[in-house]
């Protein structure tokens, strides 16, 4: 059992995150991280790098620090926060860029993990829902509180996210249009968006303008 | 996703040796990765464009004209003041396309060669003639077809999801494509084909080809004008109904060229000649942008369930005419 992959089912009785969970402990403890350039042949050309289908050594940054994990190439960003790295503020609901739920913060611009390689971002720096709500996006996280900003919850993580890079890019002179814009890529089935958009209009009054 | 080796060229010349072997070619992987999650692709080789350096940007050259990268996201076309002034049309397509999130990865290349949006196409428990059945499903009994389109749908009815590729097609932007033979030029124009049975891509390029820039001329003051319609079911984050690109030249009020082009009515974008027809040697007014709408639907084949895209046309060509009319510059 890899600590990378796709989430799926697992045996009766055991959550597949705590029996994922375990695997990754056993994983960690036994072995070490696979090399970065384990595939590169010594006869590769200077001008070609070739990664997998194996896992590989991946560093990014992820809410401010660098953590380093196995990575296949067909490991999503997602795949990556959500099953090494334990974040799972990103939610995987439709898995093709359609929904939003997965939106985080590449380089302080809001993408869908589940829509990039995780190869793809090493070394960039990335920003999840945990990140925004522990670092600069805390107004607008608690703005989502104040006005009552989700039902099911499902969109909160994804649309906090695209909340905070709006009121990041807009401070203090936010428009309504503004939030609205940055938010058409996120989809809520409850219908939040009237208190979701007075969230990110509250919290971008706080926010220090630019 | 079934397991593949990710090939990472930095040099165009070896993106096009791995490709030319038969690896998959990928951009950032906004549609390829949906079409491997869906098994559409099960490729053992993957190369992508991501480590070449120099395909990201934006270019104004000395006569105006605009180089674009490949890899250019949708998002750095819709903010940069260079496409703006350039092709003005090229900005706002890129900045309606799509939602946020997607502008920031989705590339001009990738925008350029993804496979249609049908929803036959895309799964794979569903018949296809792009994917090698003997029929179309949308035009069967009972066949979803308000997505599809209404011109040239007589093998494959899809519809084309590009909204850039009418606006560079209008333009009269080419395409620079390497291969083992070197570089060459295709008009944006002349990018695309027919449907044929098994052939999933609609573009003319083929393994060992690599899309590597597109150069646009430039729409020049006082002698040209643009304009760019789009009719969707949702304001935002949602695919066109339909798309209308024009470019006009016009001397002294009367036109002397024009080009209308049409995206999501037909399997690839669509070049609604009957309209130019309408244009060139008549006063350019407002008048005379309903006559091209009008005219814009010639020849048009449309299913019991795409026959409303019919009406949109005339409508998308005429307001983008009239847009062009009161462009400014």
């Amino acid at each position: 059992m890899g600590r990378t992959g796709h989430e799926g089912g697992g045996p009766p009785g055991l959550s597949r995150r705590e029996l994922l969970r375990g695997a990754g402990l056993a994983a960690a403890a036994g072995a070490t991280l696979l090399p970065a350039a384990r595939a590169l042949a010594a006869d590769a050309p200077a001008d070609l790098r070739v990664q997998g289908p194996d896992a590989v050594e991946l560093t990014l940054t992820v809410n401010g620090a660098p953590r380093t994990v196995a990575a296949a190439p067909r490991d999503t960003l997602l795949d990556v926060l959500r099953l090494p790295l334990d974040l799972t503020g990103a939610k995987k609901v439709c898995d093709r860029g359609t929904c939003g739920a997965c939106t985080v913060l590449l380089d302080g611009k809001p993408v869908y993990a589940c829509s990039v390689l995780a190869l793809d971002v090493a070394g960039r720096s990335v920003t999840t829902a945990e990140g925004v709500v522990g670092g600069a996006g805390r107004a607008v996280a608690d703005a989502f509180v104040a006005k009552d900003a989700m039902q099911c919850g499902f969109c909160t993580p994804g649309m906090l996210v695209a909340c905070a890079a709006a009121v990041a890019e807009h401070g203090p002179s936010l428009t309504l249009e503004q939030a609205r814009a940055a938010t058409a890529g996120n989809l809520c089935r409850c219908g939040t968006y009237p208190h979701v958009l007075e969230a990110a209009l509250a919290a971008a009054k706080t926010a220090k303008g630019r | 996703m079934k397991a593949f080796r990710y090939e990472r060229p930095t040099t165009v010349e070896a993106a096009v040796r791995a490709h030319a072997g038969g690896a998959l070619l990928k951009a950032n992987g906004i549609d390829v990765l949906d079409r491997m999650k869906e098994r559409l692709d099960q490729p053992d080789r993957v190369v992508t464009l991501v480590d070449v350096p120099g395909l990201d940007r934006v270019e104004r050259r000395p006569d105006g004209s605009l180089s674009i990268g490949a890899m250019t996201t949708l998002a750095t076309l819709a903010a940069s003041a260079d496409v703006a002034a350039a092709c003005p049309t090229l900005a706002t397509a890129a900045g309606q396309a799509a939602s946020p999130a997607l502008r920031n990865r989705a590339t001009l290349g990738g925008n350029l060669g993804q496979h249609t949006r049908c929803g036959y196409y895309r799964f794979a428990s569903f018949r296809c003639f792009k994917r090698g059945d003997a029929d179309c499903p949308v035009q069967a009994p009972g066949g979803v077809q308000e997505p599809a389109g209404i011109f040239g749908i007589d093998l494959c009815a899809c519809a084309h999801p590009s909204s850039l590729a009418p606006v560079l097609a209008a333009g009269g932007a080419v395409a620079v494509v390497a291969s083992a033979k070197g570089e060459r030029r295709v008009p944006v124009a002349a990018l695309y084909e027919p449907p044929a049975r098994g052939k999933a891509s609609d573009w003319v390029l083929g393994e060992g080809d690599v899309l590597v820039r597109v150069e646009v001329p430039p729409v020049v003051a006082g002698s040209h004008r643009v304009g760019y319609e789009e009719v969707r079911q949702k304001a935002a984050f949602d695919w066109p109904l339909v798309v209308g690109a024009v470019w006009v030249a016009a001397r002294d009020g009367v036109v002397a060229d024009a080009r209308v082009w049409l995206g999501a009515v037909a399997p690839s974008p669509w070049r609604a000649e009957a309209a130019e027809k309408a244009l060139v040697g008549k006063p350019f007014t407002a008048a005379q942008a309903a006559v091209a709408g009008e005219a814009a639907v010639a020849g048009a084949t449309p299913l019991p369930g795409t026959a409303y895209k019919v009406e949109l046309v005339k409508v998308v060509v005429r307001r983008a005419l009239v847009a062009a009319l009161e462009r400014r510059s």
